[in-house]
């Protein structure tokens, strides 16, 4: 009898360990404060985690494929301020592709060291998450960028306006999703992906080739930091060199709340967009609540590990295991 | 680069230093500043800026410019440099108001007087600084709440107004004092002004944004806004603005271009007008008073005037 509900648990868990994480936080949230679920809250809350959702979608490709980017917080910092930048210059039709011309630059730089050159990819990204940060501070000067004309612009339409009542940043980063979704799960390119995270050496002598592998996930992951750039300068029309920072740690904790692995073979874009969700929820959730900023640091580690402790409960089959 | 270069510079400026002691230069007075994190943000760049060039206007002032980039042991080995280098004086924008004080210290036994400008070092600190010389934080938290509180009184809501505030990153100096300044004043002005909740932005207008949209979301009622800078307070303002909620008094300090250019669309109410020029040219000044041998004051304050729509036009537009 007794094994007989331990199994029921661990059955449903297994299935959907995040997803219960994800609607206990919800009803716990709601319970504190009714206004939590409000539509208004919740479009806005996932608005503001569209830019970083984005940010996530590709760093999950990275991170399947065995590798780390800690370098998404400061490329993104650059790009906005790249793109308000040239913005005032040459205008918004040619800012927009300059900028992603020379983030996926930046991506194919890091995809060339990692892939080709085989160097630790935690080196390659910790050391460009500061040198992009000087290569911004370089372009700026170490002055805000604002665009002159804030009224005059149809560059806002990224951030600020709504098609068929849903926010462009949600429509975007929902867009992405799907499109980087199937890519990952339908696509032959999907599951080398895979290949190359799980078992290298394996998938090398399979005829992969792991070196193309890896480059195309950091171009596919620079792609995702230049939209979310573009979605962050065209939200508040300015930027500050700093905007980004931290962010790749906000990023890496939402894809590994979603159930990808850090040595890299599993994960999936549905579970990164729940982790996402998860943690802008929590964010917003806190504020609402009015807990001291103090505290909410420590609440939200609690969380996430509470969450990460029941996506692998989820796996066991049980909540407590005396082995791994 | 920039460092390099800087590194450079310092080499060659003891190397002449070295050839000419003893020379003609006995009348020029050699300063030596080391900075907290040039670049990191506009007020800093300009005020480096500004710095150069007050001293490049001054014939009998020779300066060694230093930056720690946000680094406390580098800036502990500049210090260090200073010292060896045997400057008249050394001017400090501290990388952190603890950590520097043995190095201060240091300094202060080799008989060199150190100026320290902008963000004032820890209390234990005080006996090895000639001078402090930068802008009065808690006068500007004051300032702002006074600010608020005639605008609330003007619109005749004085009794009823219901305020938030955003503040700078938790445990920096000068966030810490300006939200103190502004919630110790606020009750004296303005009584009957409730202040309804109170969290960080971390000096981030994308914070500071969504920090405004949980309040707006939280409460119906919000009258007013003190936020720890313009930088901030324009964070707060878009995120009212999308959400459509209209009437609602900004207050910030540290006026920035963006702040600036609010308040003459009628959308910002005030804040504190900090010039980073000001504040550069203050501390050189105050490091030539102390070599000069004049008598001033511990806390060298520069005024921080009040902004607001309606005075505005006495002042230029922040370059930052």
């Amino acid at each position: 009898m007794d094994r007989f509900s331990k199994f029921d648990l661990g059955g449903f868990l297994a299935r959907q360990g995040i997803l219960v994480a994800f609607a206990l936080f919800l009803v716990g949230f709601t319970i504190a404060n009714e206004r939590f679920l409000a539509p208004d809250n919740v479009m806005g809350v996932i608005r503001s985690s569209a830019i970083l959702g984005v940010m996530a979608l590709g760093v999950t490709f990275v991170v399947i494929s065995g590798n780390l980017d800690l370098s998404v917080g400061s490329m993104m910092s650059f790009s906005t301020i790249v793109v308000l930048d040239l913005h005032d210059k040459i205008g918004p039709t040619l800012a927009i592709p300059s900028m992603y011309a020379m983030v996926l630059c930046l991506g194919a730089f890091i995809g060339f060291l990692v892939g080709y050159l085989k160097l630790n990819s935690l080196i390659v990204t910790l050391g460009m998450l500061s040198a992009i940060h000087g290569l911004t501070l370089t372009y700026s000067g170490g002055k805000n960028m604002d665009i002159a004309d804030k009224e005059g612009t149809w560059f806002s339409f990224f951030g600020q306006s709504d098609v068929l009542g849903i926010p462009v940043p949600i429509l975007m980063f929902a867009l992405l999703a799907s499109l980087l979704g199937i890519i990952l799960a339908k696509t032959p390119f999907g599951r080398k992906v895979y290949a190359v995270g799980g078992n290298g050496t394996a998938a090398t002598f399979s005829g992969i080739r792991r070196a193309r592998v890896v480059f195309t996930c950091y171009i596919l992951s620079a792609l995702c930091v230049a939209t979310a750039g573009l979605l962050q300068a065209s939200r508040s029309l300015g930027s500050q060199n700093t905007v980004g920072q931290g962010l790749e740690l906000e990023v890496l904790a939402a894809v590994i709340l979603g159930g990808a692995s850090l040595l890299g073979g599993s994960g999936t874009i549905f579970k990164t967009v729940i982790g996402v969700l998860i943690l802008g929820f929590i964010q917003n959730g806190l504020l609402l609540v009015g807990l001291q900023f103090y505290v909410q640091y420590v609440v939200t580690w609690i969380i996430i590990i509470l969450a990460v402790w029941l996506d692998i409960a989820a796996k066991r089959g049980k909540l407590w295991s005396p082995i791994a | 680069m920039k460092t390099s270069f800087k590194s450079a510079l310092v080499a060659t400026t003891a190397f002449v230093g070295l050839t000419l002691s003893g020379a003609a230069m006995a009348e020029t007075m050699k300063i030596g500043i080391t900075q907290n994190n040039v670049g990191v943000d506009s007020y800093q760049t300009t005020y480096e800026k500004a710095f150069i060039a007050a001293a490049d206007a001054n014939d009998k002032v020779e300066t060694v410019v230093l930056d720690a980039g946000g680094d406390v042991a580098r800036q502990i080995a500049q210090m260090e440099d200073l010292i060896q280098q045997e400057v008249d004086a050394i001017i400090i924008w501290p990388t952190n108001g603890e950590a520097v004080i043995p190095a201060v210290r240091k300094a202060h036994k080799a008989g060199i007087p150190v100026i320290v400008t902008n963000s004032n070092i820890a209390e234990q600190g005080f006996e090895f600084v000639k001078s402090f010389s930068g802008p009065d934080n808690i006068t500007q938290g004051r300032r702002s709440a006074e600010i608020m509180c005639d605008k609330f009184k003007a619109m005749g809501t004085e009794n009823e107004a219901k305020v938030v505030h955003i503040t700078g990153q938790p445990g920096y100096t000068t966030a810490i004092e300006r939200a103190k300044g502004f919630d110790d004043r606020l009750p004296e002005v303005c009584p009957n002004v409730t202040q309804i909740d109170k969290q960080p932005g971390d000096w981030n207008r994308e914070k500071s944004q969504k920090v405004m949209e949980a309040f707006l979301v939280k409460y119906d009622d919000i009258d007013g806004v003190y936020s720890g800078d313009d930088n901030m307070g324009v964070g707060a303002l878009n995120a009212a603005k999308a959400a459509g909620r209209e009437g609602i008094i900004f207050v910030g300090a540290t006026n920035f271009a963006v702040g600036y250019e609010a308040m003459g669309r009628g959308e910002y109410w005030g804040s504190i007008y900090q010039s980073p020029v000001d504040d550069a040219e203050a501390a050189l000044k105050t490091a030539i008073d102390v070599l000069s041998g004049k008598d001033i004051p511990f806390l060298n304050y520069f005024d921080t005037p009040k902004i607001t729509q309606d005075n505005m036009a006495e002042f230029d537009k922040p370059v930052f």
